[in-house]
């Protein structure tokens, strides 16, 4: 059940952004495109991960639904043009993927680093502070 | 593709999950679900825009097949949950779901489109 409920999600979230969006950026172009993000995203994001439709505890590593949109999107176009295309996409695909590994790792370091600073202050005077008086 | 477009190619891949990541969690911490739509708008809807909507987009697309910036997303979010100390075992099962549903939507797209 619980298999079923993440692919449905996923399948959802990649099928609509995959046909929508264009839709919306054929006649309105980068204000479509930015339409789009607001109407799909938005109830997507809520249904898949606010609601819960996409099951993800917490102490388990998060798997976006925008893995299922880049898939959506990426199998879209080899059923429809074939491989050959695909291979020709591979620089892409790799670069991006590159880029996104960096942006996670710096992501994650920059969060420890602003964790140190939330902690309390130490409240104790240190060793020798009454002798000074 | 040029040594100058990969180059943005890869910071384009950079930027979404990164913001994704400093952002979103607070947004909805702060606002709740309303500030999932907002992160919605304005941080997919923006860096989309740099991304994809540009004329001359930061992702330089090499081949005929559609790379999403949603791909970054994906891989970013999912790496910067492992270096935060999710575990990876547990996440199979929605890896797997992700990879079935999108090649079923995608099948399903090629019917139609």
């Amino acid at each position: 059940m619980k298999f079923l409920r993440s692919t449905l999600g996923y399948m959802i979230a990649g099928m609509v952004v995959m046909t929508v969006w264009d839709g919306f950026v054929g006649p309105y172009g980068i204000v479509g495109g930015f339409f789009a993000a607001f109407i799909i995203i938005g109830p997507m994001w809520f249904m898949n991960h606010y609601v819960g439709l996409i099951d993800n505890p917490d102490e388990f590593a998060f798997v976006d639904m925008a893995v299922g949109i880049g898939i959506t999107g990426i199998f879209r176009d080899i059923f429809m043009k074939g491989m050959g295309e695909f291979v020709a996409s591979v620089p892409t695909l790799l670069l991006v993927i590159l880029g996104a590994v960096i942006g996670g790792l710096v992501a994650a370091a920059i969060e420890k680093d602003m964790e140190k600073k939330h902690q309390p202050a130490d409240d104790e005077p240190g060793p020798g502070y009454n002798n000074k008086k | 593709m040029t040594i100058g477009q990969a180059i943005a190619t890869v910071f384009g891949g950079f930027l979404f999950p990164f913001m994704i990541r400093m952002a979103w969690g607070k947004m909805v911490e702060e606002w709740g679900p309303i500030g999932g739509w907002m992160c919605a708008a304005f941080i997919v809807g923006t860096v989309w825009a740099i991304n994809h909507g540009l004329q001359n987009p930061m992702i330089t697309q090499s081949g005929g097949v559609w790379i999403d910036m949603a791909v970054a997303a994906g891989v970013g979010v999912y790496v910067a949950s492992v270096a935060r100390g999710g575990k990876v075992k547990g996440s199979l099962i929605n890896l797997g779901a992700a990879l079935v549903g999108g090649v079923l939507g995608g099948l399903l797209l090629s019917f139609f489109l």
